[in-house]
C-alpha cells in the first residue's frame, strides 16, 4: 500500500513537472537557470 | 477598447524600470544601454485597457541598429495610442535628439523627464513649462528610481491616448529645408499615411532607403524630390541627412538655453570623478580583476561556503534524507522506490540545492554591479584591452549577460552587427562561468582545495582568457578574419541601486535555478538513478546492490566514453557520465554525483558529502574536470540558443565543436604540464601536451591572412537571411 501511495505521488509529481516543462517549451521561455524566466530575449524567439 | 502606449527613449534612460512599476513586471533592468533589445508589453496598474509597451531604447529613428529597426517600425507601423517619451534629465540636449524625431510622428506624446532626483542633487534646473512649450505636448518630471511622478505620467499619457491629441511638431526646419519640404510633400499628396506626413516627409528628404522602398512611389516622383533635395544640398554645402542632423542640434540647442540651467557645467561629476580611477589606462584592469576577484571569493569561498556546508551536511545529510528513510521504513514502500526517492531524487535534486547560498551571494554581487553602473565600464576596459587582440568590446556585452546565463548571454550577440563577430561572439561568450556553472566550481573548489581563497575566481579568469586566445586564434582564420567592429558606448551614471532593485534581480534569479532544479534536474535525477541502479547481475537484468555499481547500465556506457578523458587525468566513468549530463542542464554535473557518490550513503555513515566525492580524483585532475566542464559545449538550453542565433546547422555545429575541442586541448595542456612538473615524469599524453602547445602557439602567433570584405559579407547573407 505504502508502495502505492508513493508511487503515486512521485508519478503525479513528475507528471506535473513534464506538463510545466512542455507548456513553458510552448509558450517560449527557456529553460535555463538564469534570470531569463521574464527576459524578452528568451520569450522571443525569433 | 484597449489603448497602447508606447515607451520610447534613448538607450539607459530608466524605461524599464518604468515599465516594470507601471505593470508590476519584473523585467530585467541593467545599467548599461541596450539592456532591452525586443518590445515588451503589460497592462497597466489599475487601468486594464491600458497597455504599456517596452521599446528598446534608441538614439534616434534612423534603421542604423537592429534596436532601431525594432523601435521604428512598431512606432510607424503599429503606431500606437501615445508615446511616452522617457527623457533622462541629467542629459537632456543629447535625449531631446529623438524627442524633436518621435514628434514629427503625429503620435499623442507626453514626455516624462526622469532622474529628476538627480537632477536636482546636482543642483541644476529644467524649465518644465518651457520646455513643455517648445516641445509642444505635455513635460512631467519623475524619478523611476523612487516612484515620483511615475503614476502621473502614466496617467497623463492614458489620457491623450484616449483623446488622441495628435501631436504637432513644433520645431520648423530653415528656410530652404522648409522650402524643399514643402515641395515634396506638395509632390506626394495622397501617397502618405495621414498624420504621419511631416515624419516621411522628412524621411524622403533624408534619402531613407527604406523609407522610400516601403513608399512604392512612382519613379518620376522620386525624380522631381531628388531634384528639390539636390538644390538644397548645393545651396547649404552639406548632404541632406546631415543638413537636418544639423538643424535639429540647433533647434536643441536653443531650447537648451531656453530650458536648462546647470549648475555643474564644465565641472567633473561624481561619475567622472569615479571614472578617472575605475577606468584609468593603469588602474582599470587591476581594479576589474580586483573586483571579479572578490566576487567570486566572496560567493564562493566564505560566507556562501558555510551556508552551503550546512545544506549539505545537516539540513540534506541529517534531516531531511534519515527524515525521508524513516518515512519510506515505516509505510513499507519497496525497495527499489525507497532507493529511487533517497538516493535518486533527494540525492541528485539536494546536491544542487545545497549550492543555493552561495549562489545567491554571487547574484546580489551581479546585480550590485550591474545596477551600479561598473558593468558598463567592464566592457569599455576589456574593449581597449582587447581591441590589441582584434577583440571588439561589443562582444563583451553578451559575454557580462552571460555571466548570470548563457542564453541570454548568445541572444545578445544580435546587437553586433559584423556578422563575423556577432559569430564568434556566439562560440566564445559560454566560457565566461554562467551561473549554472557556480555549482561545479563551488564542488571542485570545496571538494579538493578546501576552499582555498583562488579557486572560484580563477575559473572566472580562465574563462577570461580562454575567450581572448579564442579570439585570437579564430581571428586569424578565413572564416574570422577582419578588423573587429568599432565600439561606441554610453557610460552611464554610477548610481546606488535601490533594495529593491537588486532583491528583485537576485529573487528571478534564485528562483529561476530552483525551479530548474525541480525540473530538469528532477527528472534527470531519475534517469541517472535508473541507469546507475540497474544492470546485468550473472547475465540478468536486475536492480544491483549499492557496492554493484560498476555492473549498472551507466557504467556500461560510461566505460565506453571515459578513455576519451583519461589524458585530461580524469578517464573514471562517474566523471565522463557525470560531463555528459551536464549538457542536460550543467548543474545536473552535481546533481550525478550526488547520486553516484552517494550524499544518501554519506549523510548514513556520518561524513560529509564532499569528502566522500574527493577520493576519485586528484587535486591535478578535479582542475582539469573543472576547465573542462567550464569550456565545453554549454548546456543544450544554451546550444539552442546557438542554433536559433546561427540559423545555420553547419556553423552550430562548428561552434559547438569548437567549444569542446577547445576545452578538451587546454585541460589536457593543464593536467599533462601540471602533473610533469609536480611528477617529473614525460609520459605520452605530456607529448601529447606539447604537441597541442606547439600547434596553438603557431596559430596564436602566425601572421593574420588579408581580410577579404566581399567574401565576408556574401558569407554573412548566407547565413543570416
Amino acid at each position: 500500500m505504502g508502495t502505492f501511495i508513493v508511487g503515486l505521488v512521485l508519478f503525479l509529481i513528475v507528471a506535473a513537472v513534464i506538463r510545466k516543462m512542455y507548456k513553458d517549451h510552448k509558450a517560449g521561455k527557456s529553460s535555463c537557470g538564469g534570470n531569463c524566466g521574464n527576459c524578452g530575449l528568451c520569450r522571443g524567439k525569433k | 477598447m484597449e489603448f497602447k502606449i508606447a515607451l520610447a527613449g534613448n538607450p539607459n534612460t530608466g524605461k524599464t524600470t518604468l515599465f516594470n512599476a507601471l505593470t508590476g513586471s519584473n523585467q530585467f533592468v541593467g545599467n548599461w544601454p541596450g539592456v532591452t533589445v525586443e518590445k515588451k508589453e503589460g497592462k497597466l496598474m489599475g487601468h486594464p485597457d491600458v497597455i504599456i509597451q517596452d521599446l528598446p531604447g534608441i538614439y534616434s529613428l534612423s534603421p542604423y541598429t537592429l534596436e532601431e529597426v525594432v523601435s521604428r517600425t512598431y512606432l510607424v507601423k503599429e503606431r500606437p495610442d501615445a508615446i511616452l517619451n522617457i527623457v533622462d534629465g541629467t542629459n537632456l540636449e543629447r535625449n531631446l535628439y529623438l524627442s524633436t524625431q518621435l514628434a514629427e510622428l503625429g503620435i499623442p506624446m507626453v514626455m516624462a523627464v526622469n532622474m529628476m532626483d538627480m537632477v536636482r542633487k546636482n543642483g541644476d534646473i529644467i524649465n518644465i513649462d518651457k520646455l513643455s512649450q517648445r516641445m509642444g505636448c505635455q513635460v512631467i518630471e519623475i524619478s523611476a528610481r523612487t516612484g515620483e511622478g511615475i503614476n502621473e505620467a502614466a496617467d497623463l499619457a492614458a489620457k491623450v491616448a484616449k483623446h488622441q491629441q495628435v501631436m504637432v511638431a513644433k520645431h520648423s526646419f530653415d528656410g530652404p529645408v522648409e522650402h524643399a519640404l514643402a515641395h515634396i510633400e506638395e509632390a506626394t499628396q495622397g501617397m502618405l499615411p495621414a498624420h504621419q506626413e511631416r515624419w516621411y516627409v522628412i524621411k524622403l528628404f533624408e534619402r531613407d532607403e527604406k523609407v522610400r522602398d516601403a513608399l512604392k512611389l512612382p519613379q518620376s516622383v522620386i525624380d522631381h524630390i531628388d531634384g528639390d533635395i539636390e538644390a538644397v544640398e548645393q545651396e547649404m554645402d552639406d548632404d541632406a541627412e546631415s543638413i537636418i542632423t544639423n538643424e535639429r542640434y540647433k533647434y536643441i540647442s536653443s531650447i537648451i538655453d531656453e530650458c536648462n540651467i546647470k549648475k555643474s557645467k564644465g565641472k567633473l561629476t561624481t561619475s567622472d570623478k569615479i571614472d578617472k580611477i575605475v577606468t584609468n589606462r593603469w588602474l582599470a584592469l587591476p581594479i576589474f580583476a580586483a573586483i571579479m576577484f572578490l566576487v567570486y571569493y566572496v560567493s564562493v569561498t566564505t560566507i556562501g561556503t558555510d551556508a552551503t556546508d550546512w545544506v549539505n551536511d545537516t539540513l540534506f545529510g541529517e534531516m531531511l534524507i534519515p527524515a525521508a528513510d524513516d518515512l519510506m521504513d515505516s509505510m513499507e514502500v519497496a525497495d527499489w522506490l525507497h532507493g529511487l526517492i533517497v538516493d535518486g531524487i533527494i540525492s541528485g535534486v539536494g546536491a544542487v540545492l545545497g549550492f543555493v547560498p552561495q549562489m545567491v551571494v554571487l547574484f546580489i554581487f551581479l546585480a550590485f554591479l550591474e545596477a551600479c553602473g561598473y558593468m558598463a565600464r567592464i566592457a569599455f576596459i576589456l574593449d581597449r584591452a582587447f581591441r590589441k587582440f582584434g577583440l571588439s568590446g561589443k562582444s563583451f556585452i553578451p559575454m557580462l549577460i552571460g555571466s548570470g546565463c548563457g542564453v541570454p548571454g548568445i541572444m545578445a550577440s544580435r546587437t553586433i552587427e559584423n556578422e563575423s563577430d556577432r559569430r564568434m561572439t556566439i562560440m566564445t561568450t559560454t566560457m565566461i562561468p554562467c551561473s549554472a556553472k557556480m555549482p561545479i566550481i563551488a564542488l571542485i573548489a570545496g571538494a579538493y582545495f578546501g576552499g582555498e581563497w583562488w579557486v572560484a575566481p580563477s575559473a572566472y579568469f580562465v574563462g577570461i582568457f580562454s575567450i581572448i586566445i579564442s579570439g585570437i586564434i579564430l581571428k586569424k582564420t578565413k572564416l574570422f578574419a577582419g578588423d573587429p567592429a568599432p565600439f561606441v558606448m554610453e557610460l552611464p551614471p554610477y548610481h546606488m541601486p535601490t533594495l529593491g532593485n537588486i532583491a528583485r534581480s537576485v529573487w528571478e534569479r534564485s528562483s529561476s535555478f530552483i525551479k530548474k532544479a525541480g525540473t530538469v534536474i528532477l527528472l534527470s535525477t531519475i534517469l541517472v538513478w535508473f541507469l546507475s541502479s540497474f544492470g546485468w547481475d550473472d547475465g540478468a537484468f536486475t536492480m544491483l546492490d549499492e557496492d554493484a555499481l560498476n555492473e549498472s547500465i551507466l557504467a556500461f556506457i560510461g566505460s565506453k566514453v571515459a578513455w576519451i578523458f583519461a589524458p585530461l587525468g580524469w578517464g573514471d566513468w562517474k566523471a565522463a557520465v557525470a560531463a555528459f549530463t551536464g549538457l542536460i542542464a550543467k548543474e545536473n554535473l552535481v546533481g550525478t554525483f550526488g547520486i553516484l557518490y552517494g550524499l544518501a550513503d554519506a549523510a548514513e555513515d556520518g561524513e560529509e558529502f564532499w569528502g566522500t566525492f574527493a577520493q576519485d580524483f586528484s587535486v591535478l585532475s578535479a582542475y582539469s574536470f573543472l576547465m573542462f566542464n567550464l569550456l565545453c559545449a554549454p548546456c543544450v538550453a544554451a546550444m539552442g540558443a546557438i542554433k536559433r542565433e546561427m540559423n545555420n546547422g553547419r556553423w552550430t555545429l562548428i561552434a559547438i565543436g569548437y567549444q569542446c575541442g577547445f576545452a578538451y586541448c587546454m585541460a589536457l595542456m593543464f593536467y599533462q604540464f601540471s602533473s610533469f612538473i609536480s611528477t617529473g615524469t614525460f609520459t605520452l599524453g605530456t607529448a601529447a601536451a606539447c604537441v597541442v602547445l606547439a600547434i596553438m602557439i603557431y596559430l596564436l602567433f602566425r601572421p593574420a591572412p588579408k581580410y577579404n570584405g566581399e567574401i565576408q559579407i556574401k558569407d554573412a547573407a548566407d547565413v543570416t537571411e
